[in-house]
């Protein structure tokens, strides 16, 4: 046998290797109804934030805990323990995607938050901008 | 429209720019057909064809250079009524910032790639000689694709690439507004206008994306010359043409990366220099497979090997550009990253450039397959273009575990459409579409990327004192021996200095410690130190410097700014053990690390809140503290972007101290009433000279003043009044005095409190005993609210200016590689001539 066929099966099998445990290493995205289900596992939860609820973050007392109520995809809902200090502009944000693990039946532990603010293309925004310089 | 007549619009520029687009789109493609037709017929048929094709360039170039000029000179005359310079500058923003905003947006930064794939055009047109049709047709192809980004055509629904010079009021987005049926209301949208993103206010902004983009631009020469050596079906000739701007490339691509970390670093709150981020993987990806690129063409201009390689080594990396384009400017990443673009309608166009190009490659290796060049003999075990063709794929394999864990998303949305459509693999499908990226992404890449960097260090510790063909091994290790004595004393020395305990983190430190001395030492003997020839092992220790630099900065990143007061955290749960943040009020000390850090307070400066961290050391035996350095990180305020955090970073040799803000409260503290923050006062009966305690100070009562000041405290005749002269000794030892009156009015008793804001204390003196002249002071506290606080992460970063001259090292030594390929292609050329 060759040495480049050898080397050409090393770095197949390596590439396999690589692929293959990447899959299965990684998160993945859940409601919160699964993630309790496996409250050991870590999982990227999308929705959106309950603004009818308070969220709170007193940095007096841990400047590292953010609370808030966020809805999933399917409805429900947890309060979400935020290991972080509270974002910048989090009221303003449109989507969530909290990660992190199921703690009880009714809360979550996350230790990273996303944010995607609403677009500045929306006609709502750009008229309030309008209206209040002219 | 709708029937206002407009008053003040400069309609102009609008035409003036929708024609250069016009122009350049048009030439390019006459461009590409005229260099086609003459790649494809005779040396003799294809001279006129190739004269057309270089007109058609030009004009192309001065179509591209003036729908720049038109959109700088829009931008700097303010012209709000355009979208592009309403969506990205603003009066506010200082001049300087004027190159910027042209690319700040989606549609400048696609002609900042344009103008560098106009001016690498231009150059090869000079250059390229007999090459000049075939390599021009892929460029000319190529800057057809992006001037139709910028077309704004819509066509049925359709719409092809976004135009930088639509009107305000043509944007669908607005139609409703009111300003659309002002006549005049060209000259009041100033106060409107969005101004670039405030993250984006940084000199780093005017540098960066020019290097990176020229980087990017780069590739195609490459390419180009690889795709017309299929055509011409030339296999051989043409790689000794590429060579030296395939390593220019690789030198300003790797600048370009660098000054994106650098910048991350300088004032991102990323938390460091490199945060794998999706977008930051998207140039590095392209990068690695350039420098394998460039290591195939020295193996073939060397020793005629590898042939296929030299063809597909191009291809991966300039596919490699398009497909991060279209990572990072798709908006598929939107979950994922914290900078990549939005999706401007361009995804279709992106995605059909990428497939273009990769069917293209695909089609062209396939035909000619048999008639490439195969190695005749295999390369021998020990010979340098051996381990270059191992290095190369260590660099491939390391780029496709980055690029298939970047593209999650696209995997997951490719699933997720497989799913819908068809029946088959549901269960693999469905657990696909639910990936998400890594939870912790710097840990999970370093993990990965950690044994590739210890196989390339490996391999290139060793390369040079390899020989093509084959090298003696017993003279090689003879040679190597010093150099990896010496590199071996380095790494237990450092390890052990470093503490290092893992143990990937410790060959890692080796293995990068042999690179440097290894290709250091091979300069100083084989190249006698000259400077001009340090080329290939001044940029291999570069190199080596950088990920040295990289590991110890990362595995000894130290976050100083830890709660030491366990009170909080312990009753949180395992759950919450990140507490790298801390709160700091305002002239309270904590220790952080080696120092005593200080709030001492926050300044407005334009848009920017600078807050100023002070560091301190206390002397161990006075208890004494003294100044070290006072850091400015800021929070720029920006009501339309949202407020953006910019750390600050005291830099000294061995390590850099970064200071970040995470959370300050920024509604005005003085709006809330003081008296309604105070504790219930404690009071304490004491005598003159006796100590009392409050959480922030040492209160000592030096005197009774039986003769307060009558005007100042409006005591009337007849009444008595005392005062208690307290003095304050807060934690940085600074003295204050405070002075609470005790007055007999009318038999009636009545207080006059004392406050110092500066500790946020108040003091009352209710009762005086006249026999044993104690005393009761009251001592209220105010709640900590009442007294400014800041959120803030710090962290040491140990010996990272190691990365950074590795950084400036890499860069000057591919710049004398490149120096030395064309002085010897030159001489080639020479001597080739007279034959």
């Amino acid at each position: 046998m060759k040495k480049t066929h050898i080397i050409a099966i090393l770095v197949i099998a390596i590439a396999f290797g690589v692929i293959l445990t990447s899959l299965s290493n990684n998160s993945t995205y859940a409601s919160f109804k699964e993630a309790t289900g496996s409250p050991n596992h870590t999982y990227h939860v999308v929705g959106k934030l309950d603004r009818s609820k308070p969220f709170s973050y007193d940095p007096h007392v841990n400047a590292n805990l953010f609370t808030f109520y966020m809805i999933d995809k399917d409805g429900s809902e947890r309060k979400v323990n935020l290991n972080r200090p509270k974002p910048d502009d989090f009221e303003k944000s449109d989507q969530l995607v909290v990660i992190g693990t199921a703690q009880g039946t009714d809360g979550f532990d996350a230790a990273d938050v996303l944010m995607k603010c609403p677009s500045k293309y929306t006609a709502d925004s750009i008229s309030t901008v309008k209206q209040s310089s002219m | 429209m709708n029937g206002v007549q407009y008053i003040g619009e400069q309609i102009g520029w609008q035409y003036a720019g929708n024609s250069f687009v016009f122009l350049s789109f048009v030439a390019a493609i006459f461009s590409f057909i005229c260099y086609v037709i003459s790649a494809s017929g005779n040396e003799l048929e294809g001279d006129n064809w190739k004269k057309m094709g270089k007109i058609y360039f030009r004009i192309h170039s001065v179509a591209v250079i003036g729908i720049m000029t038109t959109l700088f000179c829009m931008i700097f005359k303010h012209l709000y009524q355009y979208h592009y310079v309403w969506e990205y500058s603003n009066d506010a923003m200082p001049r300087r910032y004027t190159l910027a905003c042209f690319w700040g947006g989606q549609e400048g930064s696609f002609l900042l790639w344009t103008f560098w794939q106009v001016v690498l055009g231009n150059v090869l047109i000079r250059t390229s000689g007999k090459w000049q049709s075939p390599v021009m047709m892929t460029i000319a192809l190529a800057q057809a694709f992006l001037a139709s980004m910028l077309l704004g055509f819509h066509f049925k629904g359709i719409t092809i690439g976004s135009n930088p010079f639509m009107l305000l009021r043509d944007i669908p987005g607005f139609a409703g507004s009111p300003f659309v049926s002002m006549p005049d209301y060209a000259s009041k949208l100033a106060p409107t206008a969005q101004g670039l993103n405030p993250l984006l206010q940084n000199y780093w902004m005017t540098i960066h994306p020019p290097t990176l983009f020229l980087g990017f631009a780069s590739t195609i020469v490459p390419f180009a010359y690889a795709i017309a050596g299929l055509w011409k079906k030339k296999y051989g000739d043409w790689q000794v043409e590429a060579l030296p701007w395939t390593f220019f490339g690789i030198m300003i691509l790797g600048t370009g990366i660098l000054m994106g970390g650098a910048w991350a670093y300088e004032s991102l709150s990323f938390g460091g220099f490199w945060a794998w981020d999706p977008v930051e993987n998207a140039s590095l990806i392209p990068w690695l497979t350039f420098v394998g690129t460039g290591h195939m063409l020295i193996v073939y201009k060397s020793r005629k090997n590898s042939a296929l390689s030299t063809f597909l080594f191009p291809m991966i990396t300039y596919i490699l550009v398009l497909y991060s384009t279209f990572l990072t400017r798709s908006g598929i990443l939107g979950n994922t990253s914290v900078h990549a673009f939005t999706d401007l309608g361009m995804s279709g166009q992106l995605l059909l450039y990428l497939v273009f190009f990769i069917l293209l490659s695909i089609v062209l290796v396939v035909i000619n397959w048999k008639r490439i060049p195969r190695d005749k003999q295999e390369e021998a075990l020990w010979s340098r273009e051996f381990w270059m063709l191992l290095g190369s794929l260590v660099l491939l394999m390391s780029c496709a575990q980055i690029i298939i864990s970047t593209s999650i998303p696209v995997t997951s949305k490719i699933a997720g459409w497989l799913h819908r459509i068809q029946p088959l693999f549901g269960d693999f499908l469905e657990k696909i579409h639910n990936q998400a990226p890594p939870v912790d992404k710097i840990g999970f890449y370093n993990k990965w990327q950690i044994p590739f960097a210890i196989l390339i260090l490996l391999i290139l510790s060793f390369g040079l004192y390899f020989k093509f063909k084959d090298t003696d091994m017993k003279q090689l290790w003879k040679q190597i021996r010093l150099p990896f004595v010496v590199s071996l004393i380095f790494s237990v020395a450092s390890a052990y200095f470093l503490k290092e305990t893992n143990w990937f983190y410790i060959i890692l430190l080796g293995m990068s410690w042999f690179a440097v001395c290894a290709n250091f030492y091979y300069w100083v003997k084989n190249k006698k130190a000259n400077f001009w020839k340090a080329g290939a092992p001044l940029a291999h220790t570069g190199f080596g410097l950088i990920l040295m630099g990289a590991l110890i900065s990362t595995s000894k990143e130290e976050i100083i700014s830890v709660n030491t007061s366990k009170k909080s955290v312990e009753s949180m749960g395992k759950n919450y053990s990140d507490a790298t943040n801390i709160l700091l009020t305002q002239g309270d000390t904590l220790r952080m690390g080696d120092y005593f850090v200080t709030y001492t307070g926050k300044e407005q400066k334009g848009k920017d809140i600078l807050y100023s961290i002070e560091y301190m050391a206390k002397d161990s035996q006075t208890h004494k503290y003294s100044q070290l350095f006072t850091l400015h990180p800021l929070i720029q305020l920006n009501p339309q972007m949202g407020n953006v955090a910019e750390p600050s970073t005291k830099h000294f040799l061995s390590r850099d101290i970064y200071t970040q803000i995470t959370f300050a409260d920024l509604s005005d503290s003085k709006a809330i009433n003081p008296n309604t923050n105070f504790t219930q006062p404690k009071t304490q009966t004491i005598s003159v000279g006796d100590t009392m305690f409050s959480s922030n100070g040492i209160i000592v009562l030096t005197g009774l003043d039986t003769h307060p000041d009558t005007a100042k405290y409006h005591l009337k005749q007849g009444d008595i009044g005392v005062g208690a002269m307290l003095k304050v000794t807060d934690i940085n030892n600074k003295v204050y005095t405070a002075e609470p009156i005790y007055i007999i009015s009318n038999n009636m008793v009545q207080t006059i409190d004392a406050d110092l804001p500066q500790l946020g204390l108040k003091f009352t003196f209710p009762k005086i005993d006249p026999e044993t002249h104690k005393v009761d002071i009251a001592i209220s506290e105010s709640k900590n609210t009442a007294r400014d606080f800041v959120v803030m992460k710090a962290t040491v970063f140990h010996y990272i200016i190691v990365l950074w001259l590795g950084c400036v090292i890499m860069v000057i030594g591919t710049t004398l590689a490149i120096r030395q390929r064309i002085i010897k292609n030159r001489e080639a050329k020479k001597e080739a001539q007279p034959a």
